[in-house]
């Protein structure tokens, strides 16, 4: 038996073991600290900073302190900076590789905070962040208040009037040179005129006795036939050739409607028409509220790890897939099923300007349907500096993955609006210098349907607008007329979906610029209607003017066309009697 | 590497037994093709450690297993994700997610599970295999090997000192 047993690799077992423990626990705060920094660097897209991670076995648990969260947009400043974030953790059920945390603290939320080094990483293309559909600064363009130049404005526009004459005076080029192809192919006076020779050929036959009378039938008989094939051809042609010109005519009536058609198309884009001014607040703030709607969503899309990780399902069990490691994980139905990772409730302390805003966020989880209850969340704010009261609640629900639904609520009672910028337009910059906000707003998200609502009452109102000088009557109307709002009512609506929404505002501020600003805006567009006229149509005139007169050599060809059915028809009748040089039997 | 080579023939040429030689081998295949911060390894460990084992051929076949293990991963995972997803089975698969030890061990891994279950597989035929060869090479490959020129060249190099100066260590010999 000593043969085989080796007592003293016991001891080296245990000590080994320790060893490995002992190494393991000097490096696992330093594993734990890299471990978040590269997982929250790769899911935000900018440096995860950490001060300081310690694991404590006993009790279990951990704590992170200052931990600082890169804005990807501006890499000189921390969207978020934590002072310190401390949880324990469930013994038993980190044996089997759950992480459930009853209780976790975390104080001292500090956003927007300068950071000392840029927090921006090299980005592979692949991971670039995708660019939503419509540029905000695409969807809102502030009125020119500068004299157009109607001359600028046709140098840089497409005339479609143009294009449309361009085009039929080529398909016309081509129908000319078709139908004269077509009619050398045709029977011609020539060939007419050999049918008229063949009948006095067959008059003079006639007076031959019977035999020529019965012989002169039956020619008159193959002319007739033959005659008749012909002018088929011709009839068939002339058909034909009339439902082309109807088509070109149609085209060509449009080719002469054209440059009015462009003339308003331009007057809706250049002009300050009626509808341009019924949404000056989207054209004003509307940058300002779109650029907020994207950068929500964006810090959105970065949370969703944290609320459902990708799965697959065969038979009954699901294939869930690690962050890391090889291989993949094989989840079986559990007796008492846990989410591998559980955060019950944690206390969130954000430190705002304005004071301190505390909050609790239950039950974070990736695994909501293995819980059975959504993430929810609530903030609140109360006798804050320069602001009176705020409450931010909501539930971000994946208990259902194929249903997902999130909500979140804002309000916020007097709260002290000073510089903010609403247009930062360099032909027209926008700020509001103060103001006292009530603002409330509702968001959903259902799968992949968006909707908000944001109403916000502003009193008062101090508006800086920074029309540049000489900017002409309009710009200063305009000015003279933001400095005299006091207050507004602002209506924000954003529909669509996450990749591809709309944002409509509304506000009262449209009726006091609409009716200080209309007849200035009702003498310009004029102005504009009749130079943009004018300058169309005598741009398009000239090649208009050709593509008349390549429509009348068309028009030769309906008329040979005729002429030659006229003569085949007149033979045609000579032929079967009764009409003057025709052939008539004898009996 | 001349260490391994210098290890190889240490072994080979030993005294041991072939079957603590043939056994070390079949425990390192076990450790090496599985990840090797796995549950069941400190078991392996603890067997290695406590039986009269040849800890020189564990540690030369620990390398070799590892670096086989890349080469079979994939082969693993399709193994492993085919037995864990086996209707049959999966009675048996869902009473082991339910006891700590056993997720411990992380069997619902593919990786862990083929790997796993492929070495004990081969563990047996590996260990007659092994034993049956090592008999074979001191038989009759052994005295041709230490007579050929080649290898009275060998005796003189500087591989050979190397190799001589690691027989002393007592581990390597099993006793």
């Amino acid at each position: 038996m000593s043969k085989w047993i080796r007592w003293q690799g016991v001891i080296a077992f245990v000590v080994v073991v320790l060893l490995v423990a002992g190494v393991w626990f000097l490096v696992v705060d330093r594993v734990i600290k890299r471990a978040i920094e590269k997982t929250g660097t790769m899911l935000v897209g900018a440096k995860v900073e950490l001060g300081e991670a310690d694991f404590s076995l006993f009790p279990l648990g951990l704590t992170l302190s200052r931990l600082q969260v890169t804005n990807p947009d501006q890499p000189m400043t921390n969207a978020v900076e934590i002072a310190r974030i401390a949880f324990s953790m469930d013994g038993p059920n980190l044996l089997r590789r759950k992480l459930i945390v009853e209780e976790a603290t975390v104080e001292g939320v500090r956003l927007t905070t300068p950071r000392t080094a840029s927090g921006a990483i090299v980005r592979r293309p692949a991971e670039a962040e995708p660019v939503s559909k419509k540029a905000m600064g695409d969807l809102f363009s502030l009125p020119s208040l500068s004299a157009i130049n109607v001359q600028e404005i046709l140098s840089k526009e497409e005339l479609g009037s143009q294009t449309l004459v361009e085009s039929l005076r080529t398909d016309l080029q081509a129908e000319q040179e078709q139908w004269q192809k077509r009619l050398a192919a045709l029977p011609d006076k020539a060939k007419l005129d050999s049918y008229r020779k063949r009948l006095e050929g067959l008059k003079s036959a006639g007076k031959g006795g019977l035999g020529g009378v019965v012989g002169g039938a039956s020619e008159a008989l193959a002319i007739q036939q033959d005659l008749s094939r012909d002018l088929d051809q011709i009839k068939s042609a002339k058909n034909s050739f009339e439902d082309h010109v109807t088509g070109l005519r149609k085209r060509m009536d449009e080719a002469v409607r054209a440059p009015q058609e462009d003339a308003r198309r331009l007057m809706e884009k250049y002009s300050l028409s009626g509808s341009g001014l019924a949404n000056v607040t989207g054209m004003l703030i509307g940058g300002t509220i779109g650029d907020w709607t994207a950068t929500s969503l964006r810090w959105y899309a970065k949370l969703q790890p944290l609320l459902q990780r990708k799965a697959e399902r065969k038979r009954d069990v699901e294939i869930v897939k690690p962050v890391r490691g090889k291989g993949v994980d094989v989840r079986f139905k559990e007796r008492a099923p846990l989410p591998d990772l559980l955060i019950r409730t944690t206390h969130v302390s954000v430190e705002v300007p304005a004071g301190a805003i505390k909050g609790q966020v239950k039950n974070i989880t990736p695994d909501q349907p293995i819980l059975g209850v959504p993430l929810t969340f609530e903030f609140v704010g109360d006798k804050l500096k320069g602001l009176q009261s705020v409450k931010l609640d909501g539930t971000l629900s994946r208990v259902d993955p194929a249903r997902p639904s999130d909500r979140a609520n804002l309000r916020m009672r007097g709260y002290r609006v000073e510089d903010l910028s609403l247009s930062k337009s360099e032909q027209w910059a926008l700020a509001l210098k103060q103001a006292l906000a009530d603002m409330d707003l509702q968001a959903t998200l259902r799968g992949e349907a968006l909707n908000a609502k944001l109403v916000a009452t502003l009193q008062s109102v101090q508006i800086a607008s920074g029309v540049k000088a000489g900017a002409g009557v309009l710009a200063n109307a305009v000015a003279s007329a933001l400095s005299d709002v006091k207050g507004f009512t602002l209506k924000a609506e954003v529909t669509g979906t996450v990749e591809n929404y709309e944002v409509k505002l509304a506000s009262d501020l449209d009726r006091v610029l609409k009716d200080v600003v209309g007849k200035q805006v009702q003498a310009q567009t004029a102005r504009l209607e009749t130079e943009l006229q004018s300058a169309i149509a005598e741009k398009v005139a000239g090649p208009l003017n050709e593509l008349k007169a390549s429509f009348g050599g068309l028009d030769s060809v309906g008329t040979e066309l005729a002429s030659r059915l006229n003569l085949g028809t007149d033979l045609l009748k000579g032929v079967k009697g009764g009409s003057p040089g025709g052939f008539k039997l004898p009996f | 590497m001349l260490n391994m080579i210098a290890n190889l023939l240490k072994v080979l040429n030993s005294e041991a037994e072939p079957g603590q030689i043939s056994l070390a081998l079949c425990f390192s295949m076990i450790a090496g093709l599985t990840p090797f911060w796995s549950l069941h390894n400190l078991l392996v460990v603890l067997l290695v450690l406590f039986l009269r084992v040849n800890l020189s051929a564990f540690l030369l076949g620990l390398a070799l297993f590892s670096g086989l293990a890349f080469l079979l991963d994939p082969l693993f995972h399709v193994m492993g994700l085919a037995v864990l997803t086996a209707g049959p089975l999966e009675g048996l698969w869902t009473t082991l997610y339910n006891s700590t030890l056993w997720r411990l061990e992380r069997f619902n891994n593919s990786i862990v599970m083929g790997s796993l279950l492929f070495s004990l597989l081969i563990f047996i035929p590996l260990y007659y295999g092994a034993n049956l060869a090592i008999l074979r090479y001191r038989e009759h490959v052994m005295q041709w090997i230490l007579q050929t020129r080649v290898m009275q060249a060998f005796t003189t190099s500087r591989l050979y000192r190397m190799y001589q100066s690691v027989s002393g260590w007592g581990w390597g010999g099993g006793a």
